[in-house]
């Protein structure tokens, strides 16, 4: 398959600091694929380069087969561009917004009129397409910034926290829609940090500190973990966290609910040694049994290693 | 969609977002009529006639009394009080109720008699730099004229007629007349530069706040990941606030017409065609400070920075020929002195067309330039 963007050692700098590094990636044509990582890894800023917004400064790009560089103009006809902040007029209407757009990206006369009233249909907005955008709900002008990023029916769509701060019914919505999206055969590059919209992606990367940490299906990267995870189900829950944070051949610990997630590079005899600690120090241990890892426990783990890597350099 | 159709499609957008917000519509419909009038009224009192003035004549002799009655004949003063002592004179003076005390001294006839120098004196308010030479310029005519029939008077005493008596004289008068502006009224030469003021500081502000405002809502990222072009976004912007500054250009001009006696009527043509380009270079202006500006906060800041020395350095209130040689070629980068000058010359001089030329090409260079490095100031990058 065609890869719809292709990056070489991308990179950009803000004076002296280093937003995105050293960035390879491949997108193939007609996936969903997502940027996982912390606020401040380097997503937005590549989102910004491979729209043509933002010069690299280093490396290369080409989206739908051209140079980000070189024929930026060229590229924004091509994609749909959804920033993370809410960007469309407050006080013109849904329908005004989304014709303005369309009309921005060339289309007129009678395509733009059955765009615009496909791209509503679309994304649920027909009835209230004359309802003024400052009036609409998050989620309502979530779909509408969508909608006038596909007004234009482009090939690649960049969507930048497509779901940011929304609740769990708008998500959804949200996330249907990308899929029809998708189907329809476009390139879909979203950003998040819900853990649980990654799963959603057909190829994820973990982006931390500008550098990529990790790729692949959200199987790969579960099936690649480098650490085995143990759940530990003790009482009291806090005071076992620290106890097996001390305990040698941990590498991290999380805590959930009533239980922790123990991250450890060595298999072996670790099952024993963290029952051992922790009933040594009063503590009830009701279970300790591996289990696989969640996408969760990938990006915790990863981000560790990489903390690591940069504290070792 | 062609460049042509995509400039009236971001103009339709711009004048939805100016109807749907009233309030700053009615401010921008309004504000030009009420600053005119306001200016306009606030400078007419520039006229320089009836000046308010006192006589103190400390002589009370047939001559003294032929001088002093000699200044009301004159229509610059006005002479309001008679006093009776210097001190009296000097606290109306001092109050601002008279600009100019005119005093005889005692023993002033006897002077003249005895052929001695007979003086004329004149307590001026220094502050009101117009008034001052006036009085002094009627002084020295009622002077010359009294000094003129003295003469005659003499010969006469000596057998020699009047008439006689004026060709042997020969008397020199200046006689000086004022073309163009026969009233040597204030407010007429002040006027151009009060319309031109008035349509520069609305358009230059609310062009300036333009983008920077999109910026800080957000829709500017979202029009620049578009495919619209630099052009298309300036010009889409100007084309309708140009809609906005000729809806004023008409009732200013009205304004000026109705109460401020500028032949507008008679010299429509010209008078349009100037405030058309003024405002367009305006217009450009307030873009070229909105594509430079991050923040409305810092546009309306330069804005301000613009408008204000414009004020001063362009000839819109006083010739810029007063304004030190160092200074001047300041004046020369504003289209408002073009502007103002060439509207002098339509409303005072009755210029055409062709007499205004150059002043007409200025403008629209201005416009060019000013559009241009406008579009190039903006970029479809961020930093």
């Amino acid at each position: 398959m065609p890869l719809a963007i292709e990056t070489t050692n991308l990179t950009r700098r803000f004076g002296t600091v280093t937003a995105v590094s050293g960035l390879n990636l491949g997108v193939r044509a007609g996936e969903i694929f997502g940027f996982l990582g912390p606020n401040g890894a380097g997503k937005t800023t590549t989102i910004r380069m491979l729209c043509g917004l933002l010069l690299p400064s280093e490396g290369t790009a080409c989206v739908a087969g051209m140079d980000v560089t070189r024929e930026a103009e060229a590229i924004k006809r091509r994609v749909g561009y959804m920033p993370q902040r809410f960007s469309l007029y407050g006080d013109l209407t849904a329908e005004e917004n989304l014709d303005f757009f369309a009309g921005v990206y060339r289309l007129s006369g009678r395509t733009r009129r059955t765009r615009v009233a496909e791209t509503l249909e679309q994304v649920g907005l027909l009835d209230r397409r004359r309802a003024v955008t400052d009036h609409l709900s998050g989620g309502l002008k979530q779909r509408l910034s969508l909608a006038c990023a596909l007004v234009h029916s482009p090939a690649i769509l960049f969507l930048d926290e497509p779901t940011a701060g929304a609740d769990p019914l708008s998500r959804q919505q949200m996330w249907d829609l990308l899929y029809q999206v998708a189907a329809e055969g476009r390139t879909i590059l979203v950003t998040t940090h819900y853990v649980e919209e990654a799963e959603r992606c057909q190829t994820i990367v973990f982006m931390h500190g500008g550098r990529l940490i990790g790729e692949g299906s959200p199987e790969q990267c579960r099936a690649e973990m480098g650490e085995i995870v143990l759940e530990v189900d003790a009482v009291p829950v806090m005071r076992a966290g620290e106890v097996a944070r001390a305990t040698p051949g941990v590498s991290g610990v999380s805590v959930y609910g009533h239980t922790l997630r123990v991250f450890s590079q060595t298999a072996g005899d670790l099952e024993r040694d963290l029952e051992a600690a922790l009933t040594g120090r009063d503590i009830l241990v009701r279970g300790i049994r591996p289990v696989p890892p969640s996408l969760e426990d990938v990006f915790m783990s990863l981000t560790r290693t990489a903390r690591d890597v940069e504290r070792g350099a | 969609m062609s460049m042509f159709a995509v400039i009236g499609h971001v103009a339709r957008k711009e004048i939805r977002q100016i109807l749907r917000d009233r309030r700053s519509l009615v401010l921008i419909l309004v504000m030009p009529i009420v600053l005119t009038f306001l200016f306009g009224k606030a400078l007419e009192t520039g006229e320089l006639r009836n000046i308010p003035s006192a006589i103190l004549n400390l002589d009370g002799s047939p001559e003294s009394n032929v001088i002093a009655t000699a200044f009301s004949t004159y229509d610059e003063v006005q002479i309001q009080r008679e006093v009776s002592t210097l001190d009296q004179a000097q606290a109306l003076l001092a109050h601002g109720q008279i600009k100019a005390a005119i005093i005889i001294p005692k023993g002033f006839m006897r002077q003249i008699e005895s052929g001695e120098e007979a003086q004329l004196q004149l307590l001026l308010d220094g502050t009101d730099n117009n008034s001052a030479p006036i009085v002094e310029g009627v002084a020295q005519r009622v002077i010359q004229r009294y000094n003129t029939e003295r003469a005659i008077k003499g010969l006469w005493a000596r057998g020699v007629r009047p008439d006689r008596g004026l060709r042997l004289i020969r008397p020199v008068y200046v006689q000086s007349e004022i073309r163009y502006n026969p009233g040597r009224q204030y407010l007429s030469y002040v006027m151009p530069g009060v319309i031109g003021l008035t349509l520069q500081l609305l358009t230059v502000m609310l062009m300036a706040i333009t983008i920077p405002r999109e910026r800080e809502r957000g829709t500017l990222d979202q029009l620049m990941a578009s495919p619209i072009t630099r052009t298309e976004l300036i010009l889409g912007k100007l084309l309708p606030y140009f809609g906005i500054s000729l809806l004023n250009v008409a009732t200013i001009l009205f304004v000026a017409d109705r109460w401020f006696g500028i032949p507008v009527a008679t010299q429509l043509f010209p008078l349009l065609l100037l405030c058309g380009l003024f405002v367009l270079t305006s217009l450009a202006t307030g873009l070229l400070i909105s594509a430079v500006s991050r923040t409305q906060f810092q546009a309306v800041q330069i804005a301000v920075f613009y408008v204000l020395p414009v004020f001063m350095l362009s000839g819109a209130y006083a010739p810029i020929e007063a304004i030190p040689d160092y200074i001047r070629p300041i004046s020369y980068l504003f289209p408002l002195m073009y502007f103002s000058r060439a509207v002098r010359a339509v409303t005072l001089r009755g210029a055409d067309l062709v007499q205004i030329w150059q002043d007409v090409a200025v403008l629209g260079g201005f416009v060019v330039v000013l559009l241009y490095w406008a579009v190039l100031s903006f970029h479809k990058r961020v930093t």
